[in-house]
């Protein structure tokens, strides 16, 4: 967890890693053959180096500017619409059917409600799909529109995903970026017609195994979550891009009153905890400085993509 | 990351996940309760003494160095600091909130960041008098310190020669059960502390933000002023206000139309119903049905039918029906009267600290009796109260108040001396909460109508009492015609995760003993439903159970009619008291093993229990799990797997209550 001039505690005989998504590799007792399970274990890795990508882990840590946030909220608008406006059109489909959930899961509402919070009224008219959320936005499409059951990926991805660490990011983001305890601009973490998480997923995998599918197709759908994972990572290396550009003032709640006492009319760079603290998380860059300038190549973008997003969840994980 | 696996740690908790928050809730509130009447009573029988002044202690101290956190106290005049290791701003809220609210037991407090002071300084802390340290510690990564906090932690485990004997220390820790190495930073500084000698005057306190972290903190708080207090001898200010968190305000010119009459959210919403309906704006459900179900015993179950017509509310088999009970009005008046006051009067609680969002304890301005009519619980006697760590209460209100089932009422008439002013009662006592009812219809057959199955709560208690429980005799008196009006019930929907499979052809295999057959009902008409419009409907298994066949063996024309037509392939009916020994629906489930093991394993069946989750749920799942230890030739700890990994892929799935 801690910047890595300061040493690791000693205490506990602590092991890095990812939230586990516990799952017991050689468990050939109960069907390890339902969707469910080759979903959680085949994707373990990529959620690994998914929440240990810089931007996650800064995120986290409440060092989230807004501004970032913002292009976040904008950035994942664009992909629930797209993934909502494919399960529509696909809900008799039945491989979508069972686990056609509007009023549960659907998100594209809550965003545009948190979209028009952080821009104002003509929030559409501001917000652009970026170059790094486009290739998402198009496979979903693709995929909806030639091989409808690659949707249950997609849906598994995010949806699965709101409903575990969504929660952790949801407070993270409300107290870093002190939005109102009453939820504006986080509705997109609130899910209103889900009671118990836990419980709504455990429904959600039950119906996920319903499904009627042979093992290859299995397989494909267990190919697409990783892929969707990857043009996750794709979206957030490109906000911590942004980031790096953005003079605003890192919205570190930490810092809190103690810090305002500091900085009354003075110099950030004076405060040496915040001079320590960049010198720190400034260092594992260089991946994706790499990804940034291939993915300005598009004929390139689409195959590296993935590459780099995992060298920089990779790098990020080995050094921090 | 840390270990975050939610269901993983969901299993160490009870399986009454569906209860839990609700209880936890009143715990909190019942125990805010007795603190707050035994303080009363405490102060009410001492002359408050004089407060003693913490003055500056050493105006003539040298220019302080700017990390001397003790120079920094004596020249203000501090005597508690609290020190915050906070990454997002809630642990140092909290320790803001610690300093203020010092003032108020007349002492002073400041809010410090770890990192900006000389941590080794602790030692030397008690060269103030009644000094203080409170640390409020969050807890990161693998059970990590703040970055803030980082310092101050390897400080913490390097030195080993410190003596830290004059330093009085807390300790309150923020985390999140669903980490593994849960509050792990808060619980190392408490136990270090001790073990370089400081003393710990008030204990650990564990906040949890996956509950709910700011209740966990009030109540932390509630108790730790009063034990400040006493240990350094200290009266808290004065009149109560200083242990009060609302302040009374009497409206004598307030227009009734501004004046809260029941409503949870929007003035009004009862008059003027506007949907979309839930727990803010509950739905006015007219009665259709109010019928008693048992054919003989004292006790009464009965089957309530709501209207929705209208309502454009929708529900699916399995989810619930919230219901908002009102208190019984005879309970009301005479506890008006045994305080001597005019529950008419309009009054509004606010609440004295101005950060909290918690403006009002209920709907204010509001009429006390409005108060004890609908927003406050008055008849609960604690039902798991945490015991009092100190302070001249603890045995009576521990044996006296829980052990005999003493409500609000009965404590007043059984303690004569015991007279709080009537808005202290109702700052402290818990909110009436909604009760939750499984839905027993199916909207495929009845879109338009709720059924309810339930069993009217009535106990004698060591006192001789009668207690009745609220919400269930209200509904009982709730008849279909009230003097030609119609009898309403101001209701929601709360979606569940209690579905039938989506393949109409998996088998389901349902058991729900008592009230516990409730959801069963819905599912059982809606395999009827699938079956008449030409679907193939896999087996449909039930197991009842009840107490004499001829008394308790409710919905039975039903039930049979359902087995005779196809619907229900299996009726399984445990009549626990029709013989000597006890026959339980886990019994049957053990007749029926071969089958029953072939549905699970190898037909995809999935399973449904429904009902008693202090013993029914947890025998059930027992039993289920010694016939996957026998008949699929599993080990003990393969079995217990196999069903919890039943579990986590939802084909088994609880509807459990206490
Ligand atoms: C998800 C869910 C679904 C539910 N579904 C149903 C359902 O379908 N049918 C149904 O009938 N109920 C159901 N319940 C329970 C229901 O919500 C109420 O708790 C119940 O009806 C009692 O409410 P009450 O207001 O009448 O009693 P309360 O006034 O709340 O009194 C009940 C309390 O009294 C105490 N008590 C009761 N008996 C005794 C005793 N013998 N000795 C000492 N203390 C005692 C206990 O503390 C108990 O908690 C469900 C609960 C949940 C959470
Ligand atoms: N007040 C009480 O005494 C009491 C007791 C149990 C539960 N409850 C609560 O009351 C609620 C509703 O109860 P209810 O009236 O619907 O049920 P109920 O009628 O009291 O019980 C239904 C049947 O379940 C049996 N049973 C008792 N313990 C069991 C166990 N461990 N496993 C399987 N079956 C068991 C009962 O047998 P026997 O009664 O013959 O043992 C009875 O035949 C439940 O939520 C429960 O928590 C109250
Ligand atoms: C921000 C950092 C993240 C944290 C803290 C986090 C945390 C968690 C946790 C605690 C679980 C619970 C596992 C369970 O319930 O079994 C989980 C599951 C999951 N997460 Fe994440 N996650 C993060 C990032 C992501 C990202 C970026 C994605 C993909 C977009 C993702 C997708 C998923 C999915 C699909 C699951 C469901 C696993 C399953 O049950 O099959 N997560 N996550
Ligand atoms: C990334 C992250 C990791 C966390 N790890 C733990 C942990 O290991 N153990 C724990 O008890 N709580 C953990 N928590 C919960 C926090 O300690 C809790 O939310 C706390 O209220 C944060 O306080 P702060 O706002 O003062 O930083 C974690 C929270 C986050 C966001």
């Amino acid at each position: 967890m801690t910047t890595k001039t300061k040493a690791e505690p000693k205490s506990s005989g602590v092991t890095n890693g990812g939230a586990r998504i516990v799952v017991d590799g050689d468990d050939e007792v109960l069907s390890p053959t339902d969707l469910s399970e080759m979903l959680a274990e085949g994707t373990k890795d990529s959620h690994d180096k998914a929440e240990n990508c810089q931007f996650v882990k800064d995120f986290l840590r409440g060092r989230i500017k807004r501004e970032l946030f913002k292009r976040g909220t904008a950035a994942l608008y664009f992909v629930y619409a797209a993934m909502e406006e494919e399960i529509e059109k696909n809900e008799d489909h039945p491989h979508i059917a069972p686990i056609y959930f509007p009023a549960e899961l659907h998100r594209r509402e809550a965003l545009a409600q948190d979209l028009e919070y952080f821009y104002g009224e003509d929030w559409e008219s501001q917000i652009s799909l970026s170059a790094g959320t486009k290739p998402y936005v198009d496979r979903i499409h693709e995929v909806g529109q030639r091989d409808p059951v690659l949707l249950v990926a997609h849906s598994y991805t995010r949806y699965m995903g709101d409903l575990s660490g969504g929660q952790i990011l949801k407070k993270v983001a409300q107290r870093a970026l002190k939005l109102p305890s009453t939820g504006e601009g986080l509705n997109f973490y609130q899910f209103e017609g889900i009671h118990s998480q836990k419980g709504f997923k455990q429904l959600y995998r039950s119906r996920m195994n319903e499904l009627e599918l042979d093992a290859e197709t299995k397989e494909r759908i267990v190919g697409e979550s990783n892929r969707a994972f990857s043009f996750n990572m794709m979206v957030f290396t490109e906000l911590e891009e942004i980031g790096k550009t953005i003079k605003e003032e890192v919205q570190d709640a930490g810092l809190g009153h103690s810090h305002a006492e500091i900085m009354e009319g003075g110099d950030i760079n004076k405060c040496p905890y915040y001079a320590a603290k960049m010198v720190a998380s400034g260092n594992p860059t260089y991946a994706c400085q790499l990804a940034m300038t291939l993915l300005t190549h598009p004929p390139c973008q689409w195959a590296l993509a993935a590459w780099v997003a995992l060298l920089a969840g990779f790098t990020a994980w080995y050094i921090l | 990351m840390a270990d975050m696996d939610a269901d993983t740690a969901a299993h160490t908790e009870p399986s009454v996940e569906e209860e839990e928050p609700f209880f936890s809730n009143l715990d909190l509130l019942l125990f805010s309760l007795i603190v707050g009447l035994v303080v009363y009573w405490y102060m009410s029988r001492k002359k408050p003494e004089p407060i003693p002044e913490f003055k500056k202690l050493d105006t003539a101290a040298p220019a302080a160095r700017e990390t001397s956190f003790i120079e920094k106290m004596k020249k203000t005049g501090k005597n508690i600091i609290v020190f915050y290791g906070s990454q997002t701003g809630t642990g140092e809220e909290f320790a803001n909130r610690l300093s203020k609210d010092a003032q108020r037991y007349g002492m002073k407090g400041m809010a410090a960041d770890p990192e900006e002071y000389e941590m080794a300084e602790l030692a030397r802390l008690s060269q103030i008098e009644n000094s203080l340290a409170i640390f409020c510690m969050a807890t990161y990564g693998e059970g990590d310190p703040t970055d803030n906090a980082q310092d101050f932690y390897d400080w913490l485990q390097e030195i080993d020669d410190e003596d830290l004997s004059g330093l009085n220390y807390t300790v309150f820790a923020l985390g999140n059960k669903t980490y593994e190495h849960y509050n792990a930073m808060g619980k190392y500084v408490d136990k270090r502390l001790e073990e370089l000698g400081a003393k710990r005057i008030f204990d650990l306190g564990l906040g949890d933000d996956d509950g709910n972290l700011e209740e966990d903190f009030v109540s932390w708080r509630e108790q730790f002023w009063p034990s400040v207090c006493e240990h350094f001898g200290v009266e808290a200010s004065g009149d109560d206000s200083s242990i009060r968190q609302y302040e009374l305000k009497e409206h004598t010119d307030l227009n009734m139309n501004k004046v809260y009459s029941g409503e949870m959210g929007r003035l009004k919403s009862f008059e003027v119903q506007k949907p979309p309906y839930d727990s803010k704006n509950p739905f006015l459900a007219p009665v259709t049905v109010n019928r008693k179900l048992n054919k003989a015993g004292d006790r009464h179950l009965m089957h309530v039918e709501l209207d929705i017509t209208g309502s454009k509310i929708r529900y699916d088999s399995g989810d619930h029906v919230a219901v908002f009970p009102t208190n019984d009005s005879a309970m009301v008046n005479k506890l008006g009267q045994i305080l001597g006051v005019d529950l008419d009067v309009v009054i509004s609680l606010n609440n004295l600290d101005e950060e909290s969002n918690k403006k009002h304890p209920f709907p204010c301005p509001t009429t006390y009796r409005t108060a004890l009519t609908h927003y406050l619980d008055i008849s609960q006697p604690p039902p798991h109260q945490r015991p009092l760590r100190a302070g001249p209460g603890k045995a009576l209100y521990h044996s006296w108040v829980q052990g005999a089932c003493r409500n609000i009422l009965a404590i007043l008439e059984d303690m004569p001396s015991l007279r709080p002013p009537v808005d202290h009662l109702c700052e402290l006592l818990p909110r009436l909460q909604a009760r939750y009812y499984s839905i027993a219809s199916s909207s495929k057959v009845h879109p338009d109508r709720i059924s309810i199955c339930a069993v009217v709560v009535e106990y004698e208690t060591p006192t001789g009492r009668t207690n009745k429980g609220v919400a269930t005799n209200w509904l009982k008196n709730k008849l279909v015609t009230d003097n030609g009006h119609k009898s309403t019930v101001p209701m929601f929907i709360r979606k569940s995760q209690f579905r039938l499979p989506f393949k109409t052809t998996n088998p389901v295999i349902m058991i729900g003993p008592g009230t516990g057959i409730a959801p069963f009902m819905g599912f059982i008409q809606e395999r009827g439903w699938l079956k008449e419009q030409g679907k193939e409907v896999g087996e449909t298994v039930l197991y009842f159970g009840c107490r004499y066949k001829n008394e308790d063996y409710i919905y039975q024309e039903e039930l049979e009619e359902a087995e005779k037509k196809g619907v229900l392939t299996q009726l399984n009916i445990a009549f626990s008291r029709d013989q000597e020994q006890k026959v339980y629906v886990q019994h049957l489930l053990k007749n029926s093993k071969e089958h029953l093991w072939k549905l699970i394993h190898s037909d995809n069946a999935h399973i449904y229990v429904c009902g008693d989750a202090k013993n029914m749920a947890k025998d059930v799942q027992t039993a289920l799990q010694d016939i996957a230890e026998e008949l699929g030739g599993m080990t003990r700890t393969q079995a217990t797997d196999y069903v919890k990994k039943l579990m986590t892929k939802g084909r088994y799935s609880q509807d459990v209550w206490t």
